[in-house]
């Protein structure tokens, strides 16, 4: 009885004082100014977590360490995860330094939130940087006119093929609208799907390639950057050409188009089971590297000669936190990551077949890379891709619109009415 | 034991002590109300708050980075007009009667089935009840591979000679539903299974013994002894199926994310896409209100009466 006591008591004021330091702590938190420690290495929130850029992350960050002028720690997250908890990551009160993510519209939505951090300094200071191309810094400056952005790598979107399987059935890269409809024609005429897509599973935003290129060769990129930007309507007579150019080409996609993921599709294209895809070079991290050597592309067709030729070359690179307290560090880093040396680390531990943003870091020098090269830089203009151009919470919208054009092309008037009515809400929001 | 009741024994012997209540079979000891108190304060700041935030967001208009702004009613007058809301409640619906009725049918038909001890019926048992121990975005994964255009079930159709049904079956809008209730009702049924065997061995042997000398059928017996007796254990089935139906949401994320445009969505997808997707926290929350106003209040309606009824 009387050992009970105490110990009761002791163990009344333990509970008292875990409680008002949980309530303390949750206090500090909330009211706090928002700014991480100080010390210690840069936090890196990357979202490139396939096995093979996860590892080339990793050996950037290892070689940063070993350059000696600060260290940083890297933290992959699942791609999904990453893009709808970055917003939660830039608001709290201890976020994350650098992250890897998109810039143009996706990091001005956030710039004018102030949740970004001026990069003016690393793009006054970096001899890098200070060559970048004119494209490059105004894609990375803000509507403000304030840098929020470092661009490291860019890819660029094509209609991939197998070389061996167009030798066999003896076709070969169209040169018009009309020599492509050809040459779905043959294939579908040896019992093959022509164009394959991969806009099911979780990557219905696939098919928004497709209508980004459609509406660039259509109505051009600046029409398209407008419309995207809430400036037009989904339900105007220039997005209505776009659908009856597609419906033209319909009936040679692949009947398992929104079945099956982008991976499957890679995998039906490179066995030869559909002749060619839209798709990013990003679909190689899926494929062997045997294949890969067979792999060439085309550029997606000229519709009308006269609109100005723009290709889909999404940039990637990294922005921070407003709120980080290793401000210099954080400056540091994006210096290195600008560096020639660090985008061909990258690139190298990579599956190597996207491009460096730095005009003298070199990329893999393989035929693909030149010729994808090449393909960007006749471009007059360059788009990024849909939700890009846009934001994430419009992709939704698209996915939905585009995935049931596919499935029902007679109700293109309804669904992109549809479409404009949900993308209202979006830009309202 | 002579220890813990000692301090409730009155004993007059025993003064009270001073600058302290005296202790009475009534009054409760300090660190009861420690034990009470200190979860609530957790449950209040944890669960309770936010809970009454999501019902104050729910009256906003917010992107999740900006301040929220006050809107009023605006969400839930938007939703009277909203179809994918019209039709994601209309889906919930056929959830809760086709998840919730099969599983519930279907667990008590396989419960009596394996109520029995027979030699190898832990096998069975544990063989229904497995999925249960899945994670259920695994079992979604598992089911995704046979639903795929190229997949087992296709095949399977193909070998069969029923080619002709093969189908897309997560890409086509007639379908989709239908083929993300299977992988929950396969899950579920064993979770029902389990809690209805308990219900059945509740169950008197010597009831069934005087049915059977009354001359009562196999059918009489179930009809008037086994349902009767499992009344109890319904309400608790009833009460997980409809709180499951109305949470299910892992396993259509999953497999089809609400698509083909909407028409697998159930009215959690539907919240989690317009908020943590759309980024339209404000009218995500709102759908939260309407999905918890709906699930208390056919819980409660269910609870009273059934608890009526009992009594």
């Amino acid at each position: 009885m009387t050992n009970h006591q105490p110990s009761r008591r002791r163990f009344l004021a333990g509970l008292g004082a875990a409680g008002t330091t949980a309530l303390l702590s949750g206090c500090v938190t909330s009211s706090s100014s928002g700014t991480s420690s100080s010390g210690g290495a840069v936090t890196l929130q990357s979202n490139l977590s396939s096995p093979q850029a996860k590892g080339a992350m990793q050996k950037l960050v290892d070689a940063y360490a070993k350059q000696g002028s600060g260290s940083a720690s890297l933290n992959t997250v699942a791609s999904e995860t990453f893009r709808t908890q970055l917003p939660t990551y830039l608001t709290s009160a201890n976020p994350p330094d650098v992250y890897t993510w998109y810039p143009g519209s996706v990091a001005d939505t956030y710039s004018k939130k102030e949740l970004l951090l001026d990069l003016g300094e690393v793009w006054n200071s970096s001899p890098d940087l200070k060559r970048y191309s004119k494209a490059l810094n105004s894609l990375c400056t803000d509507s403000s006119g304030k840098k929020v952005f470092v661009p490291t790598t860019y890819y660029w979107w094509g209609m991939f093929y197998r070389k061996s399987n167009f030798a066999k059935w003896g076709v070969s890269e169209p040169q018009s609208w009309d020599d492509f409809l050809d040459l779905c024609d043959k294939l579908k005429s040896k019992g093959i799907s022509p164009i394959g897509m991969g806009a099911g599973g979780n990557t219905a935003w696939v098919a928004s390639a497709w209508f980004d290129y459609l509406n660039i060769r259509i109505n051009g990129a600046d029409y398209h950057r407008r419309l995207l930007a809430g400036e037009h309507r989904f339900d105007d007579p220039e997005v209505r050409k776009v659908f009856d150019r597609w419906q033209e080409v319909l009936p040679y996609f692949d009947p398992d188009s929104t079945a099956i993921a982008f991976q499957d599709a890679t995998t039906s294209l490179l066995n030869g089971r559909t002749g060619m895809m839209l798709i990013g070079t990003f679909f190689a991290d899926a494929a062997a590297q045997e294949a890969l050597d067979d792999i060439d592309f085309f550029r997606f067709p000229i519709i009308d000669p006269k609109v100005p030729l723009a290709e889909e070359a999404p940039t990637d690179g990294y922005f921070a936190s407003a709120r980080t307290g290793r401000r210099d560090q954080v400056m540091d880093l994006l210096g290195y990551l600008a560096t020639a040396e660090a985008q061909e680390i990258y690139i190298r531990g990579s599956s190597g077949t996207t491009l460096p943003c730095h005009p003298e870091a070199k990329d893999t020098g393989t035929a693909l890379v030149k010729k994808g090269r090449a393909h960007i830089e006749a471009a007059e203009e360059i788009t990024q891709f849909f939700n890009r151009d846009s934001s994430d919470a419009l992709q939704p919208t698209a996915d939905t619109a585009l995935t049931k054009f596919l499935a029902k092309p007679k109700s293109v008037g309804s669904i992109l009415t549809d479409w404009q009515r949900e993308a209202e809400k979006i830009w309202q929001a | 034991m002579a220890v813990l009741t000692a301090p409730q024994r009155k004993t007059p012997a025993q003064p009270p002590l001073s600058g302290r209540r005296g202790r009475g079979p009534r009054r409760n000891p300090p660190l009861l109300f420690a034990f009470v108190l200190v979860p609530m304060l957790a449950e209040a700041m944890w669960v309770f708050w936010p809970a009454l935030q999501g019902f104050y967001l729910s009256l906003t208009r917010w992107d999740g980075v900006t301040d929220p702004q006050f809107v009023g009613l605006d969400n839930f007058r938007e939703m009277a007009g909203d179809e994918v809301f019209r039709s994601a409640t209309g889906h919930t619906v056929l959830w809760l009667v086709l998840f919730g009725g099969l599983s519930a049918l279907l667990g008590l038909a396989t419960a009596l089935l394996l109520q029995q001890e027979r030699r190898g019926i832990g096998f069975y048992r544990a063989a229904l009840f497995m999925p249960v121990v899945f994670s259920l975005v695994a079992t979604a994964l598992v089911w995704q591979a046979i639903y795929q255009p190229d997949g087992v079930l296709n095949q399977l159709l193909e070998s069969v000679g029923l080619g002709s049904l093969r189908h897309a079956w997560l890409a086509d809008q007639d379908t989709a539903l239908y083929a993300v209730i299977v992988p929950a009702l396969w899950r579920q049924i064993g979770y029902v299974m389990v809690l209805y065997l308990a219900g059945l061995k509740g169950i008197d042997p010597a009831l069934y013994e005087a049915a059977k000398v009354d001359g009562a059928s196999a059918w009489q017996r179930f009809r008037h002894v086994t349902l009767p007796q499992l009344r109890g254990v319904n309400a608790v089935v009833v009460s997980v199926i409809i709180i499951d139906s109305l949470r299910s949401f892992d396993v259509v994320w999953a497999l089809t994310r609400g698509g083909p445009y909407h028409s697998s969505e159930l009215l959690s997808t539907y919240m989690y896409s317009t908020a943590f997707q759309s980024l339209r926290l404000g009218y995500g929350s709102a759908l939260a209100v309407v999905i918890f106003l709906l699930a208390f209040g056919v819980i409660c309606s269910y609870l009273i009466r059934a608890f009526r009824e009992a009594d």
